[in-house]
């Protein structure tokens, strides 16, 4: 490895802007302020106080119940730059509770289900005889549209949701026929060639054939209200009753059970799968999405297809909010800690600057043009380079936080810190390489040096994952191993550990995206989650949790139409 | 061949001084004298000079089962006694703080017997018998493994190891449990390790100098010590290490 000069920090601009001293400075005053440094926590008090009067019951009271009367804020409370943005928000407003945009984010995801239609018109060819055309699908469709958010369409005498709260809910569908595509309403078609770049397009109309998918997203607020595994039975009954309704079918006929079984089961791609008993959750639930699917539902690459590493680190923003924040922060553990822990991966430009640095590097030493996603270029994934990027990386990440004592200060935890500096070297040796389990093996290395440079690392946690990474990133046997593609949140050393997850689905998408390819592991998720229909942009989840922040992101499933005015 | 241990690569001295920290045959420079008594009222585990509360009769009062691994294992005196596990925390600034978290369990392995070390960013634990424990606290607190501006003993609420110093030198600390005393030039203890006023003020000695500091870290630091970087046999070494883990798992020849 050999030090390459960067002049551009990226991150400088917001050390600039949350500390008043130079961002060289060893030394500062504490002033301990407390929570008066921060318009949020001021507002905290205030609403506690009213809410407390309301409901008579004491409630956020931090002067006193914090330390015995040792408030937050003894050192700078400081504000965030959400990553590639430019917008600074208060720690507290990247919390998923008090953000609408990283709850529609998971909720656009868990109210997913992609469903194959042929073999529903097979049934209704081969087994009943029915003439299926361009025209009874348009039909079908507008029978669907009307029936998924929970309309009747074969019941006489039925209750029925209110459409101004379930506005949320459609189904659209693709293909990679082009002719059948041009003889459905537009308004129910995901136009590939339209939403992707056109190689990708054409790699993901040869994959997907002639197969008709039902792209559907059920009310967010039945998901929120029910889980995830609502997710397929919900729409498979208004599949099964739109069918009936536009095929004219009659409703309690064996053929039912066919359509049935195929939009419950054999045609069905959820979103997660379901998990091990002791986990206690269904299907589309947050820890069993698969890192290579995770990558996928992530759109930045349509986008900007010349910058594999601005979509990595927007997977990054994504994974850790969920993967962090959501299903280890909450589902698996509860508290408010591991926010903390994930903003650190896409706040204040920080993994960016490391990242891009291992593009420079990439570019400088291996003449890869990253800029070009091609897999022409790429370097092989011999252990040598990989060793030799991700030393690189992390040895440049250490010595920026070594020669910014606020850069340190800003990524105050270990945890943060290990999580951000392996995060970039994988990533720089996924894109370099296009070999996910090279980027894998990349992370395993910082974290071994990491360990030996500061003689520190993360939490507990980081003592197992982390130190026996390096031993099981080539493997593939059961129960030890698999490609990167096909882990996820519960692959068995993944499960407890913050700060990994969201970085781990990255580096899977990074290899890929260096490469060019249109898709990480699906294509059939690729383009569902293309859709601009969807309340979350998922070409840009860090821009709509900065939206989140400053409270201009419209969610779904609100409940005023039904609720008091207030 | 009798195994001989070598405690770790590098030609640096931040290197040399985690070999030397480690070896059990070196010996630990004495620098400063906190009594015991000062050191339990740190700790905050019991009153100075009270008994040891106990969590099982004595080893010697009590059946014990017909075991080889118990006649094999000499207890410690703690143990012995029956004294309840306690702990002592320390939060090291990066900021060329002698003893560093990694660091510090490595050396108590090689030192201590009968202890749980915990290792985390922020801070490091060892939990033992209460009666061994104030004896390791001793070699923890007055020798060159510590520094009083730079090493805190803090039980809760531990973070300052990666904050800027404050303007005295001190590592961050929200509860401010040790003060400099500007006048003496004296770090005191004004709260025990989990923030409770101390009745009376633990002096536990000058701060060292920024010479002192760099030439007995233990972290590698391109600001103010050694760079990580510049130490190639210990940067090195790590590659080799994850390489042959990589191939051959945790049993790795070549």
């Amino acid at each position: 490895m050999a030090k390459i000069e960067r002049s551009q920090k990226l991150f400088l601009k917001a050390l600039k802007e949350k500390f008043a001293e130079d961002p060289q400075s060893e030394k500062t005053v504490f002033a301990r302020e407390g929570l008066k440094q921060s318009a949020r926590k001021k507002e905290f008090i205030e609403a506690g106080k009213k809410m407390e009067m309301s409901r008579g019951i004491s409630m956020y009271d931090p002067v006193r119940c914090h330390l015995g009367g040792i408030p937050l804020g003894q050192r700078q409370l400081m504000t965030y730059e959400v990553s590639g943005t430019g917008v600074f928000v208060e720690g507290d407003d990247l919390h998923f509770v008090n953000n609408a945009a990283m709850q529609q984010m998971w909720d656009d995801i868990r109210r997913t289900i992609i469903v194959n239609m042929d073999l529903a018109h097979q049934t209704l060819q081969k087994r009943l005889g029915k003439e299926v055309t361009p025209e009874t699908i348009n039909e079908y469709l507008h029978v669907l549209n009307h029936a998924m958010p929970g309309a009747a369409v074969v019941q006489e005498h039925m209750v029925e949701t209110h459409p101004g709260l379930v506005d949320d809910c459609y189904c659209k569908v693709f293909t990679g026929d082009d002719e059948m595509a041009d003889d459905l309403e537009p308004q129910f078609v995901l136009n590939i060639d339209k939403l992707f770049p056109a190689k990708q397009a054409a790699a993901m109309k040869a994959a997907v054939g002639k197969s008709l998918w039902q792209a559907v997203h059920i009310p967010t607020i039945v998901s929120r209200t029910c889980d995830g595994g609502t997710t397929s039975r919900w729409s498979a009954m208004q599949l099964g009753m739109s069918f009936i309704g536009a095929y004219r079918m009659c409703a309690g006929e064996a053929a039912v059970a066919d359509l049935a079984f195929a939009a419950k089961h054999a045609g069905v791609i959820q979103m997660a799968d379901i998990l091990p008993a002791r986990r206690a959750r269904g299907p589309n639930e947050p820890g069993g999405i698969k890192f290579g699917n995770f990558a996928d539902m992530i759109q930045t690459d349509r986008k900007y297809p010349n910058d594999p590493a601005r979509c990595s680190l927007e997977i990054v923003g994504a994974g850790t909010m969920l993967f962090d924040q959501i299903w280890l922060g909450s589902y698996m553990s509860g508290g408010v800690g591991f926010t903390q822990y994930a903003t650190a991966a896409y706040t204040d430009n920080i993994l960016d600057e490391y990242t891009y640095y291992g593009m420079d590097y990439i570019k400088d030493k291996y003449k890869v043009n990253w800029q070009n996603p091609s897999e022409k270029d790429r370097v092989k994934p011999t252990q040598e380079i990989v060793n030799d990027i991700a030393t690189e990386v992390t040895l440049n990440a250490m010595e920026q936080y070594e020669q910014f004592p606020t850069l340190m200060e800003d990524h105050f935890g270990g945890s943060q810190r290990a999580g951000v500096i392996a995060a970039a070297s994988g990533l720089s040796v996924g894109i370099a390489t296009g070999n996910s389990n090279a980027g894998l093996n990349g992370w395993y290395l910082s974290m071994l040096l990491h360990k030996e440079g500061w003689s520190r690392l993360g939490f507990f946690g980081y003592d197992l994952q982390d130190q026996c990474g390096s031993t099981n990133s080539l493997s593939v046997r059961p129960d030890e191993g698999a490609v990167g593609e096909l882990r996820g949140p519960n692959y068995p050393n993944y499960a407890m550990n913050v700060g990994h997850q969201g970085e781990y689905a990255a580096i899977v998408g990074s290899a890929h995206l260096g490469r060019g390819d249109a898709w990480s592991l699906s294509p059939l998720i690729k383009i569902c989650f293309s859709d601009p229909s969807l309340k979350f942009d998922f070409a840009e989840p860090r821009r709509e949790f900065a939206k989140g922040a400053i409270r201009e992101f419209m969610p779904a499933g609100e409940r005023s139409l039904i609720i008091p005015a207030r | 061949m009798a195994y001989k241990p070598q405690y770790g690569p590098g030609t640096s001295i931040v290197a040399e001084n985690r070999r030397k920290y480690m070896d059990p045959a070196h010996k630990l420079e004495k620098i400063r004298d906190v009594t015991d008594e000062d050191l339990v009222l740190i700790m905050g585990h019991r009153a100075p000079g009270s008994a040891y509360p106990t969590a099982h009769p004595p080893l010697a009062e009590q059946q014990e089962p017909a075991c080889p691994v118990r006649k094999m294992v000499t207890p410690t005196d703690g143990a012995k006694a029956g004294d309840r596990v306690r702990y002592i925390q320390f939060a090291d600034s990066m900021f060329n703080a002698p003893s560093q978290p990694y660091e510090r369990t490595y050396l108590e392995a090689y030192r201590f017997r009968g202890i749980d070390p915990g290792t985390l960013s922020g801070r490091q634990i060892i939990e033992c018998r209460e009666r061994d424990l104030e004896k390791y606290a001793k070699d923890l607190v007055n020798t060159e493994l510590f520094d009083p501006a730079r090493c805190g003993i803090r039980g809760a609420t531990v973070h300052g190891h990666s904050l800027r110093l404050a303007e005295d030198g001190m590592m961050f600390d929200m509860l401010q449990r040790c003060i400099l005393d500007k006048k003496a030039g004296v770090v005191k203890y004004v709260k025990n390790q989990i923030g409770e006023p101390l009745d009376k003020e633990v002096k536990v000695g000058k701060p060292m100098d920024e010479k002192w500091l760099k030439a007995h870290t233990t972290i590698f630091h391109s600001l103010v010590g050694v760079p990580f970087r510049d130490d190639k046999e210990y940067v090195e070494y790590t590659q080799r290490i994850h390489s042959l883990r990589t191939k051959y798992g945790f049993m790795p020849t070549e």
